[in-house]
């Protein structure tokens, strides 16, 4: 892949992002990153709910005044950071013209991405079989909690709650708990996204062989319980529940994420071998706790884990978290400050392989967003475009894609069909 | 079993991939959880392992609790569907080389300053072999300051900033359960490696991916823009973000209920018929996040008056809450056997064992392929090449 060139491997494809909130536009990015053509479309009375939901919507530029929902709906970070580079056009589905419109993109487009619950498809009538009639050969691919199958099909769940339906979270928890955890985002999402991400890939070759559209239907239930698989498989062997490991390794011992010098300031350490060990050993200045025979095996160190935790505390809890990495990443072992986001953004690493980028939003000014995974080290991504602004592309879709005239255009504006601004009070 | 699955619909094909050779040359979750969705999608995938077997191999827990090479739980599902081969590859480096001769994809988490020496650096191989493509999926990828760090799953959990934001605000930071760094990597790594086989059918050249598990971590945070561009930093906040938005205790189990939103919050009236959530203080989500300590004491209330499967019938019904499971409840879900997403297969050593995946829905589910003996296909993969150079 090279984004300089241009030899990307979707090159040439349309995709219509039918999506909201932050798997789906997740996918629809990072289709525009292998270099597919995402249109993003809203309705007027029905938009990403990201774009003013979620209260993250303080505006960088100006002072107190509150702002106007078309200024809110196009300034949020969530919306701006899964929505780069594409293009938005923004059609009232609710209307006949604009479902036909919809159609028509659909038709001159090769993929389709959606996540929205199945009553809404059916209430729209923009399915995959209204889909599929348009363009025999489209990729349709629904992105869900559960999955398009009967039970659990209208059960809601967004990738934050999803972890308690996969099993995930009960497997979580802090050492010995009853109580489970939740990991601290909505993991389901990014997990679904990539996977969702697999499976459209795989189509996409079976396309380009065979012509053979597909419909692919993607549960983020599943893709998070297929990453814990080993529980599942331990269950069906043993049917026994495990206490739960907080931050403790199966083999490595100890691992721990053990306080740091400042306030919430913890530095996390794993001890792989007894190489590793006696490495940590020397970097500690070969304490005499350390010298203890019976912690030169795993084995050994296992059974005294709590106590070589509160040794290895009392010593990481005078230091810095990043003195702490240097000091035993020089001697080898895995020690790893605990970062919160703002110290991503300083990071020696991610900035040295080009993870960060800012870029000039419309609305916003200067924001900074994350380039592609795939992009990094030898080959920074140069960030096309920043998120489009509501129906930023209207004009150019129906012009360039659907063949559109300037007074048929005109009409359409004027009719409220496509729009560039939110309808206020809908939400 | 009730479907509702388009008629003439078709879906993922797990034959996408059946033309290909993919040799995995792997130590970590990552790459081998790649290397598993590449057997899931056809390929055939052979993974190169040590004499010692797979790290995975060692990984408890095992059947029974009893230490076995071919019995652990984490090996069993993320090698299922490969053939094994053994090699000491800093020894016999030529006899991989001859194995890559054949083969389309390279998979592997080997750094370049292991791999190089031996005549495996990727423009060795793109010399030797001009189709081919290559993956690598390292901690750091292979430029930056850390490229020579000693890493592991927590440790790229904590620098990527999962980890921070991730257990209660009073307690350490805590890792999610299983290699998760590991599985987000090995999803990328296998969406980049298709990416690249996308490339390599039109152009007929070989392709190298430079993965980084930090970077796949650090890119996968929700939080992370509002962070970098408005100063808000996310913290953990445990079972509960808000009384909206949030875990709660039911009888027997746990629930989360997601009603953020004004149709949302709606919904959940409806659903609890709790008058008292009508009155006037609760109307906005202003003054909901303002009395919301009172208003999660009154829906705790509500929760543990409820069991799990009370509340499993509502969620079938569409109202804004999903009930938490365990590993065993689902695999028994009627869900998943008709997604035919648990599938048990025999193994020779450790019997009958349930492998999930793959993570799509199938056009027409394949019987789940046991993960590998170590080495079993040694006859089949190694012998000949090493016949060849007599």
């Amino acid at each position: 892949m090279d984004w300089r060139s241009g030899r990307l491997p979707l090159a040439g494809l349309r995709v219509v992002d039918w999506c909201v909130y932050w798997a789906g536009p997740y996918l629809g990015m990072m289709l525009h990153d292998l270099g597919a053509e995402v249109i993003k479309v809203e309705s007027p009375s029905s938009w990403d709910p990201v774009r003013t939901v979620i209260d993250v919507n303080r505006y960088a530029g100006e002072g107190a005044r509150p702002l106007t929902p078309r200024e809110r709906s196009n300034v949020n970070q969530h919306f701006n950071e899964w929505n780069r580079g594409k293009l938005s056009f923004a059609v009232e589905l609710l209307e006949p013209r604009g479902r036909e419109l919809f159609l028509q993109l659909v038709a001159k487009s090769h993929i389709v991405i959606e996540n929205h619950r199945p009553g809404a498809k059916e209430k729209l009538r923009i399915g995959y079989e209204e889909c599929a009639a348009v363009r025999p050969d489209l990729i349709y691919l629904s992105l869900s909690g559960f999955g398009q199958t009967l039970p659990e099909r209208d059960a809601m769940a967004l990738g934050a709650p999803v972890e308690l339906a996969s099993g995930l979270f009960s497997l979580n928890g802090y050492l010995g708990d009853e109580t489970p955890a939740k990991t601290g985002f909505s993991y389901g999402d990014p997990v679904g996204a990539l996977a969702a991400l697999s499976a459209l890939l795989l189509a996409v070759r079976g396309w380009r062989r065979t012509g053979a559209g597909r419909y692919l239907d993607i549960a983020m239930r599943d893709t998070l319980s297929f990453g814990a698989g080993a529980a599942f498989a331990d269950w069906s062997m043993n049917g026994i529940e495990r206490p739960r490991r907080g931050n403790r390794h199966a083999v490595y011992a100890p691992q721990g994420v053990y306080r740091a010098h400042g306030d919430d300031e913890w530095v996390a350490i794993s001890v792989r071998d007894d190489r590793d060990w006696q490495a940590l050993g020397r970097a500690l200045g070969e304490p005499d706790w350390h010298r203890d025979a019976e912690l030169a095996s795993a084995a050994g160190r296992r059974r005294r884990h709590d106590e070589i935790d509160a040794r290895l505390e009392a010593w990481t809890s005078q230091r810095g978290a990043r003195d702490i990495e240097a000091l035993l990443q020089e001697a080898g072992v895995p020690a790893a400050a605990v970062l919160d986001f703002r110290q991503l953004w300083h990071d020696p690493q991610l900035n040295a392989r080009g993870a960060f980028q800012e870029v000039e939003h419309p609305a916003f000014g200067a924001e900074v967003r994350a380039t592609s995974q795939w992009a990094r080290g030898h080959l920074p991504q140069p960030i096309d475009a920043p998120a489009p602004c509501f129906g930023q592309h209207n004009r150019r879709v129906l012009s360039e894609v659907l063949g559109l005239g300037p007074d048929e255009i005109a009409a359409l504006e004027r009719e409220g069909i496509v729009a560039d601004e939110i309808r206020a009070g809908a939400d | 079993m009730a479907t509702s699955r388009p008629p003439g619909a078709k879906r993922v094909m797990n034959d996408s991939l059946a033309d290909l050779l993919v040799v995995e040359l792997s130590c970590s979750a990552a790459a081998a959880f790649a290397g598993r969705l590449c057997a899931d999608a056809g390929a055939r995938v052979v993974l190169v392992e040590p004499p010692a077997g797979h790290p995975l191999r060692h990984e408890g827990p095992f059947l029974r609790d009893e230490p076995n090479l071919e019995t652990s739980a984490a090996h069993l599902h993320i090698n299922a569907g490969k053939r094994s081969v053994t090699l000491d590859v800093e020894a016999d480096a030529e006899t991989l080389a001859g194995l890559l001769q054949r083969a389309d994809v390279f998979l592997t988490d080997l750094p370049a300053p292991v791999l190089d020496p031996l005549g495996l650096s990727w423009r060795a191989l793109r010399g030797s072999t001009p189709a081919l493509v290559m993956t690598r999926v390292t901690p750091f990828g292979d430029t930056g300051p850390y490229r020579r760090y000693a890493a592991t799953n927590l440790a790229c959990l904590a620098l990527g900033g999962q980890l921070k934001i991730t257990g209660d605000p009073d307690r350490p930071p805590l890792s999610n359960f299983g290699a998760q760094a590991e599985y987000q990597a090995g999803l990328s790594a296998f969406a980049g490696t298709v990416a690249n086989v996308l490339l390599r059918d039109a152009t007929g050249d070989g392709e190298y991916l430079d993965l980084s598990v930090l970077d796949v971590v650090a890119t996968n945070l929700e939080h992370r823009s509002p962070a970098l561009n408005l100063g808000l930093v996310a913290n953990r906040a445990g079972l509960s973000v808000s009384a909206t938005y949030g875990v709660y205790p039911c009888a027997g189990g746990w629930v989360h209920l997601t009603a953020f939103s004004p149709p949302l919050w709606e919904r959940l009236k409806e659903m609890t018929q709790v008058s008292a959530l009508e009155d006037e203080r609760f109307a906005t989500q202003a003054a909901r996040l303002e009395r919301n300590d009172e208003l999660q004491a009154m829906l705790t209330e509500w929760t543990i008056s409820k069991t799990s499967d009370e509340l499993r019938a509502l969620a079938l019904r569409g109202y804004p809450l999903t009930v938490a499971e365990t590993p065993e409840r689902l695999l028994r879900c009627e869900q998943w056997r008709d997604r035919a997403f648990a599938r048990e297969v025999e193994h020779p050593a450790a019997g009958r064992v349930t492998v999930l995946g793959p993570p799509w829905l199938e056009e027409q589910p394949a019987p789940g392929r046991p993960a590998p003996l170590l080495g079993e296909a040694n006859g089949e993969y190694l012998a000949p090449l090493v016949e060849t150079r007599g």
